[in-house]
């Protein structure tokens, strides 16, 4: 069984649709990465998967279990959209950390916060997920003390804690300059050799060749192109090779 | 040289009794107006219109007229419209009715502070609690409100240092506060009569209460200057 089956998600904005009918599946352990143009609609997918945006029509099911269904009108109370919320760990552009916490805490607030386990479990899992993104050293630094691709390595690591069936990243390595994002993409491609579900947004293209299983390209709402990462040698739309072209 | 040493401890033990007027004042009225500023600037911000439609208007006629006027409203309209003091008499319903006057001002002031401090906290912060399964009371108390108060110290203590000088304004109603127990020495008090120097005399008290305010806000901002918001 598929670990996530999405079916014909649409979303509008007002006037402004911005998802169209996007259809695919993905298996535990694959790696799915999302590319396109800015406004394709990839953030907003992303966005939906995570319940931090609401889609209009469509079905997201996870390892069997339907976790958001547009026909169904009730909304979902704040306790049931948290639990579905848990099945997704979502690392964003901007990073967010918690400014206010060092790198352990930001590991370990949800945790704590969500009695996930005892207090030394937590922290001993958040010590061997920050030594793991090759941050031992800062375990005690704040934020603002950090580079950018530590932060994000902190953030990966933040969203690990929560143990997500399917972790999810939106453009992180497009707040970086470009010396700093092989050490995030080389976080993420350790995630994939230890068989990580993930579905990563991305404009690094040879990253996404690399590491993906499958390559769905977006352009205009709905999913242009879709397959294994040689579609990227050689496309076969028009609007994929375009796009390819502006690299 | 000889009379103002004649008449310092006179006035110096009224003064102080003044003061700790002032400073019951005060304290009273950032109890009251701290919290009811933050439920006020969460009504200002409410998705339901009307809700915030009414508690904006009732922060624009707050900030929009005078503290003096409403001290004077509120301590003798209750007495006018229905003929009866509400307040109760003498120093204790003049003190009741300028810690309600205070209060409600200070607190529409509060709230807009808050509400920047709230509103600037990034949206990213709120989203990245959500998606870790946070509960909005959670994010709120565990993530938001730390950032929130680092950013409004500097707007608060400004205000905060405000209201300890904003508090002489209750001698319109003749609260005896110390600007008050001061001025009493003009007129003649305690065998002293004539005598302005008192009066002046008073913001040496003002000046020494803001500046332990001053030091104590800039310690907090020291305090919470280990991580940037």
């Amino acid at each position: 069984m598929a670990i996530l089956e999405v079916k014909n998600i649409c979303k509008s904005f007002g006037r402004n649709h911005v998802l169209r009918g996007i259809d695919f599946t993905l298996e535990q352990g694959e790696v799915l990465s999302i590319i396109g143009s800015s406004g394709s609609g990839k953030t907003t997918l992303l966005r939906c998967l995570n319940s931090l945006e609401f889609a209009d029509e469509g079905q997201i099911v996870v390892s069997g279990e339907t976790i958001f269904d547009a026909a169904v009108n009730k909304r979902p109370s704040e306790a049931q959209l948290r639990q579905k919320r848990l099945h997704f760990g979502l690392v964003f552009q901007n990073f967010n950390l918690f400014p206010q916490y060092s790198v352990l805490d930001n590991v370990t607030l949800a945790p704590r916060l969500l009695k996930k386990d005892s207090r030394e479990a937590i922290e001993k899992y958040a010590l061997e997920l920050i030594d793991s993104v090759g941050l031992k050293d800062k375990v005690n630094s704040y934020p603002c003390e950090l580079s950018g691709g530590q932060q994000q390595r902190v953030a990966i690591a933040r969203a690990l804690a929560m143990k997500p069936n399917i972790l999810c990243f939106d453009e992180p390595t497009s707040a970086l300059d470009p010396e700093l994002t092989g050490e995030v993409l080389k976080v993420i491609r350790s995630l994939a050799d230890r068989n990580m579900t993930m579905i990563i947004v991305t404009h690094e293209m040879a990253f996404a060749h690399d590491v993906s299983d499958k390559i769905i390209f977006m352009d205009g709402g709905v999913i242009a192109e879709q397959g294994a990462p040689d579609i990227l040698d050689h496309p076969k739309s028009e609007r994929l090779q375009a796009f390819l072209t502006s690299f | 040289m000889n009379v103002f040493f004649e008449q310092f401890p006179v006035v110096f033990q009224a003064l102080n009794v003044g003061f700790l007027q002032t400073l019951k004042l005060f304290g009273i009225t950032l109890l009251g107006a701290l919290p009811l500023g933050l439920v006020i600037s969460f009504g200002s911000m409410s998705k339901f219109k009307p809700l915030s439609a009414v508690v904006r208007t009732l922060v624009w006629i707050i900030r929009g007229t005078p503290l003096m006027l409403q001290l004077l409203i509120i301590f003798y309209f209750p007495g006018l419209v229905f003929g009866k003091q509400l307040w109760g008499g003498g120093e204790g319903g003049r003190f009741f009715a300028s810690a309600i006057a205070f209060i409600i001002n200070y607190a529409c002031y509060f709230s807009e502070i808050y509400r920047g401090g709230i509103q600037g906290v990034p949206h990213g912060q709120q989203e990245a609690g959500l998606v870790l399964g946070l509960s909005r009371s959670q994010i709120f108390f565990k993530v938001t409100l730390l950032q929130m108060i680092k950013r409004i110290v500097p707007p608060m203590s400004n205000e905060i240092i405000t209201l300890v000088k904003d508090t002489s304004l209750a001698r319109i109603i003749a609260l005896q506060e110390v600007i008050w127990a001061g001025q009493a020495f003009m007129k003649g008090s305690q065998g002293i009569s004539g005598a302005i120097w008192p009066l002046f005399f008073t913001g040496v008290y003002y000046l020494a209460f803001s500046g332990i305010l001053t030091l104590l806000f800039g310690w907090i901002e020291k305090k919470l200057s280990y991580f940037k918001a």
